[in-house]
């Protein structure tokens, strides 16, 4: 549907643009401005109404980051969590996702929908149980803990882009290679690996993401011992109590991967492994 | 010598039918043991990830085989949170807020979505900025959302000098600050699939009710919307669970009373360890979500049977 069957004059064709460009810088730009401006706040000085824009700058907060133990060391547990489930699940992923992508699977609609559920079940639900559970195994604020429960709502994005990549190497050319006299190593090795490449780094930048940005799990399950940015975050926007310019530079440093994941997806990866991941349900 | 080679090298058809059988079995079961070595590690481990905590919801709701439990069967849970207006007025209000994000969202989406189908310059920005919000976590975008229209935000600061007293969205007993900031971060997954949904509607089905003499308003209401309708319910279910379960947002600028029910739920058994309660509200809100699953497959199978008559 290529638009524009009832509207015909250019004027309000350029009066429509101009309302809807401002609306959608209002509503989705301005507010990370605003974010940007409110870690560059001045501590000493403040940003405080009516001003509309901060008296001072200053990059206290930047380096508080480092500076402040409880924020330096949310950043250190959230990489390394972000790092153990990326690999965790790309490696538990994998097998099932060839599985689905390139085997003759009996009950293949029904592992599918296998896979998906986390995605159905409100977080809450799935923290509720899980919290009593690892009490009982002793995982409860433990870094494994943490770790295997932010694998259950990452896998399902991890497993849905591998699976459209697998199935997406043509069977000819594994068939050729075959024939040609390669072995079933160097076939995984010089044909399969160079091609599902681009979907393993898609799959492996989701879970970065998933995992760095997940809250409820890490926090029913690691608080108080194991403090991601996400966790700090929420204390900071009034959980604990309200520190506004540390709640920017916090959500500043998890928008920024998530931002440089979407910019690496539209310039190097074919655009259907991420949609893979995306579409919901 | 020669005679024994020539029985051993052709046995009997019987016998070779035998072994072929076998070993057709014996290569299913190996491709069997394959496929679930396969599947164990990420199937397997997602499977064993929703059933140990759902078992657990469960049996613990019924006093079973949960911490602090009474280890035998009873509904004291499910008395104890029906009969608590602290726990119903949770219930309601998460009904509410889920049901109010989920009209609103599709009103706002679908108009959206309407504009966004015509041709105007600047379309293809705007078409990639109002993605941002599906990439950005909850709390991040409470966040976002606060510092333009929360207490001290800019539109309280813009309209400080005309003497507009900007009201407070932060713990407003109606859950409009919830339903706003929530809006936000579901409106463009909403416009997402309905514009989706809207392209693959044929052109000349739009060609035809014009020509039979039917307006623009009149297209989209009559014919766009409902052609649109598998995609709006597929949206709205999305929207639905993700505002009947959200825990971020209301935690942090919910009011005191009510409270939203997956609040509720985690100070349950994060404050007061009450696990048998919170897995009782657990279950309700699974029922809950079940419902509205159930009412979007009757939904889709209507609509499936509507662009039918069309296709």
């Amino acid at each position: 549907m290529n638009g524009l069957w009832f509207i015909r004059s250019p004027r309000l064709r350029w009066l429509i643009a101009a309302l809807v460009l401002s609306a959608t810088l209002v509503v989705f730009v301005f507010p990370m401005v605003v974010a940007v401006l409110w870690s560059l706040v001045d501590p000493a000085v403040g940003w405080f109404p009516p001003h509309i824009v901060p008296a001072s700058l200053s990059l206290a907060n930047w380096q508080a980051l480092f500076a402040v133990p409880e924020l330096s060391q949310a950043f250190v547990t959230s990489f390394i969590v972000a790092v153990l489930v990326t690999l965790l699940s790309l490696a538990l992923g994998f097998p099932t996702s060839y599985a689905l992508a390139r085997r003759d699977l009996k009950h293949r609609r029904l592992i599918e929908l296998l896979v998906l559920l986390p995605l159905t079940l409100p977080s809450v639900v799935l923290a509720t149980g899980l919290g009593s559970i690892f009490i009982r195994l002793g995982l409860a604020q433990t870094l494994l803990g943490v770790v295997l429960a932010q694998c259950i709502v990452v896998m399902p994005f991890t497993i849905r882009i591998l699976t459209a990549t697998l199935s997406g190497v043509p069977q000819d050319l594994i068939d050729a290679a075959r024939n040609l006299g390669a072995a079933p190593i160097s076939v995984a090795r010089c044909v399969l690996l160079p091609m599902v490449l681009p979907g393993l780094f898609a799959g492996a930048l989701l879970a970065f993401v998933g995992s760095l940005e997940e809250f409820l799990l890490s926090f029913v399950v690691g608080m108080p011992k194991i403090e991601t940015l996400p966790m700090l975050l929420w204390a900071y926007l009034g959980g604990r109590s309200s520190i506004q310019t540390y709640a920017a530079v916090v959500s500043l440093v998890l928008l920024i991967p998530t931002l440089a994941m979407l910019f690496v997806a539209e310039r190097v990866l074919k655009q259907e492994h991420l949609a893979a991941g995306f579409g919901k349900g | 010598m020669a005679s024994f080679d020539f029985i051993v090298a052709t046995p009997r058809p019987h016998a070779e039918e035998l072994d072929r059988g076998t070993r057709a079995r014996r290569q299913r079961r190996r491709k069997l043991l394959i496929d679930l070595a396969l599947l164990v590690p990420g199937a397997g481990f997602l499977l064993l990830a929703m059933i140990l905590p759902l078992g657990q919801l469960i049996l613990a709701s019924f006093g079973l085989f949960g911490l602090g439990a009474a280890g035998h069967f009873t509904l004291d849970n499910y008395i104890a949170v029906a009969g608590n207006v602290l726990f119903t007025s949770a219930f309601r209000f998460s009904l509410q807020i889920a049901v109010a994000t989920t009209l609103l969202s599709l009103v706002v989406a679908t108009a959206t979505a309407a504009v966004l189908q015509l041709d105007f310059p600047g379309r293809r920005l705007v078409g990639a900025l109002y993605k941002i919000p599906l990439v950005v976590p909850s709390l991040i975008a409470a966040f976002l959302v606060l510092t333009m229209v929360g207490p001290g935000g800019m539109v309280a600061r813009v309209l400080q000098p005309y003497g507009i007293r900007w009201p407070s969205l932060l713990h407003d007993p109606s859950g409009a600050g919830i339903i706003v900031v929530l809006l936000w971060h579901n409106v463009p997954i909403t416009i997402l699939i309905v514009s989706a949904v809207a392209a693959a509607i044929p052109r000349p089905v739009i060609d035809a009710a014009r020509t039979l003499g039917a307006g623009p308003v009149r297209v989209f209401t009559r014919v766009i919307v409902p052609l649109c309708s598998p995609g709006i319910s597929a949206a709205a279910l999305l929207v639905f669970i993700d505002a009947f379960g959200t825990y971020a947002i209301p935690s942090l600028i919910g009011p005191a009373f009510p409270r939203a029910l997956s609040v509720t739920m985690t100070s349950e058994f994060l404050l007061h360890a009450r696990w048998g309660t919170a897995s009782a509200l657990g279950v309700a809100m699974i029922l809950m979500t079940g419902m509205v699953l159930a009412l979007y497959h009757a939904l889709q199978a209507r609509s499936r049977l509507l662009s039918g008559a069309v296709a």
